[in-house]
């Protein structure tokens, strides 16, 4: 069983976000239009690595495929802060040299995934954010779009209801968080990216985990490529994306048991709920939450393809 | 159960009569890491750097001796260094390229664990005391730029003038960077007067960390080192050690250096010190990153260690150890 999934050569993990997201409430046409945008996001990630692309260049196609789909929390369609506009994190992270670029707090960026990837390849930073960050996208070319662009109605509502104090309509199910991707490429190359809106009705200025390297977002090279969802501030304080890392590294355990140490007993020891998808060195694909459902799909080049949410 | 229990009897049988005694109180602080060239360092400047540490190192000490929590005491340190324009954090804090000091801080609380951070704030006179708020008083970890200013409004932080920050011996640095045209990741010499930091441990064995800069020389707006990222600047778990530490950040983000020291502590079951050193003169090393780190764990054990020429550094304990260093050779 496990050698079979050893000759994977390629596979990829995507996540739209992992939340409490009660099956009725979920109607039949949402389900559908997560459906095909999940499916969409996994089959441009795995074109990119069929034909013997990077690990980097896949998960940044998924990803921005997602930021796109007005249907996820990235991107189009973000959640909106307290004052109604989109402000947008991403991370991106190569396992080969593990370098890294991430934006936070961005408002005009179309797709955050793709200026974070350009902090890594054009800046010696890791981590830019709100106006400077936009300055920098100014400075390599990128066109900023009006923070209208972002906002849709369903998230307008979702904000409303949020500030009125009531049970957010089933209509918007909240369980549509953050996206991400992990890849293992042909040449043996992990890499990471996550892209989110964060939380509706957040404070302005607030950064959750999946720009942070470490606990959002992850990659080495040999040891796993981690993109997460969730209560973000548990994440940030359990350092997530690296406790994984680290426990395959300096522990032996497998990915499988690193995940499941760190979601149902490191994060629910702090009070924190959410989701994961990992890869590792093998190729071996891990989706685990501890909530009642995770958007994802998983593909590898040994012909596995599936797409779920609870 | 006996996996359990037998740790403690062990611990019981070794420190006999001492296991019923208080932990031991210990500080220890950082000013940065940095090419500092000892033969551009005056008498006069060592000595001046020399009092900012004792001032910073004492005022936390204060907090550990009357009782205080070893998140108390590094905050006093920090903030004391903060107010102090010899170092990079606070007031005296670097420019960035506009000419605006863009400050970054973070502290965590070995005990819980719990965090607060803000990244990119203008007009906070401590930055570290933000931090604490966002830890005390929201749900958040991290706040950035407007919304971490609009949050410190909300909580009755008095906001300065971004002019509080700057001091002169800044804008001649800043004006020599631009005429490089670089974004030097070691500030123009004379001066390793970089991210400050501090850890500690109190009387009921609690760790924890703070750290605040003004980040780097030159920098590009909205560019935010490792300072505030928990895990990479900033660290502290009462099961394994509090870090804070101090270099090039963008190495120290991509590593998690502070995440990976306790990480080694407590997978690999390697000393405070060997942990250090394997992360600082092996794995950063290796990577290129130049840096220093304080460290600390619940027994007291300490760690001050660096790849850089020198690393401002200082720390005090209950035994009466009280030590303040530049170079490597302690002095």
């Amino acid at each position: 069983m496990s050698r079979g999934e050893t000759r994977s050569v390629y596979a990829i993990a995507i996540h739209g976000g992992a939340g409490a997201l009660p099956r009725a409430a979920l109607s039949g046409e949402r389900e559908q239009r997560c459906r095909a945008g999940l499916s969409a996001a996994l089959d441009g990630g795995y074109a990119v690595l069929e034909r013997g692309g990077s690990s980097l260049d896949a998960v940044v196609a998924a990803v921005r495929i997602l930021e796109d789909d007005p249907s996820f929390n990235a991107g189009r369609g973000a959640a909106l802060t307290r004052e109604g506009a989109a402000e947008l994190d991403a991370a991106v992270m190569d396992g080969r040299q593990q370098r890294a670029g991430a934006v936070a707090s961005v408002r005009h960026v179309r797709n955050p995934v793709e200026l974070a990837r350009r902090v890594m390849e054009k800046s010696r930073h890791v981590l830019l954010v709100g106006a400077g960050a936009e300055e920098f996208a100014l400075e390599e070319g990128f066109q900023l779009v009006p923070n209208h662009y972002f906002r849709i109605a369903e998230r307008q509502r979702q904000l409303e209801s949020e500030q009125r104090g009531e049970p957010v309509p089933d209509l918007v199910p909240p369980g549509t968080g953050t996206v991400g991707a992990v890849a293992r490429d042909a040449a043996g190359n992990l890499a990471a990216a996550t892209s989110t809106g964060g939380l509706t009705n957040k404070r302005p200025g607030r950064v959750g985990d999946s720009p942070i390297i470490g606990a959002g977002t992850y990659a080495k090279n040999g040891v796993c490529a981690v993109s997460a969802t969730g209560h973000g501030e548990y994440f940030i304080r359990a350092v997530a994306a690296h406790h994984v890392c680290a426990a395959v590294e300096h522990r032996g355990l497998t990915l499988e048991q690193a995940v499941h140490e760190l979601l149902h007993q490191v994060l629910r020891g702090l009070g924190g709920d959410g989701g994961l998808i990992a890869v590792d060195r093998d190729g071996r694909l891990v989706l685990d939450f501890s909530t009642e459902g995770m958007y994802r799909g998983a593909r590898d080049s040994s012909g596995r393809r599936e797409l779920s949410i609870y | 159960m006996s996996r359990r229990t037998l740790p403690w009897l062990c611990l019981l049988l070794a420190a006999g009569p001492l296991a019923a005694e208080p932990h031991p109180l210990v500080i220890v602080i950082h000013g940065g890491a940095g090419v500092i060239e000892p033969s551009r360092m005056t008498a006069e400047r060592a000595a001046s750097y020399r009092a900012g540490l004792a001032a910073a190192l004492d005022a936390g000490y204060a907090v550990l001796e009357r009782g205080g929590s070893s998140l108390d005491a590094v905050s006093a340190a920090v903030r004391t260094m903060e107010d102090d324009p010899q170092f990079n954090a606070g007031r005296g804090a670097v420019l960035n390229h506009d000419g605006i000091a863009e400050l970054d801080a973070a502290l965590m609380d070995g005990n819980g664990p719990r965090a607060g951070a803000v990244a990119a704030v203008h007009h906070v006179k401590n930055p570290i005391e933000l931090a604490r708020l966002v830890m005390d008083k929201s749900p958040h970890v991290l706040l950035v730029g407007a919304g971490a200013e609009e949050f410190a409004l909300e909580q009755g932080v008095t906001l300065v003038p971004e002019s509080y920050f700057v001091v002169p011996q800044r804008l001649k640095e800043l004006e020599e960077a631009r005429r490089a045209r670089t974004v030097p990741m070691r500030p123009p010499v004379p001066q390793g007067t970089g991210t400050v930091g501090a850890v500690a441990l109190d009387r009921a064995g609690n760790l924890a960390a703070a750290t605040s800069t003004g980040g780097l020389t030159n920098k590009h707006a909205g560019r935010v080192g490792d300072s505030p990222i928990i895990g990479a600047g900033t660290y502290a778990d009462d099961r394994t050690c509090a870090v804070s530490g101090t270099g090039e950040g963008e190495y120290f983000m991509r590593q998690l250096v502070a995440y990976d020291i306790c990480a080694l502590v407590d997978y690999r079951h390697l000393s405070l010190a060997e942990a250090v050193h394997q992360e600082i003169h092996e794995k950063l090393q290796r990577t290129g990153g130049e840096g220093g780190v304080i460290a600390l764990d619940p027994r007291g054990n300490f760690a001050m260690d660096f790849n850089s020429a020198g690393m401002f550094r200082g720390m005090r304990d209950s035994s009466g150890h009280r030590v303040i260093a530049m170079y490597r050779d302690a002095q």
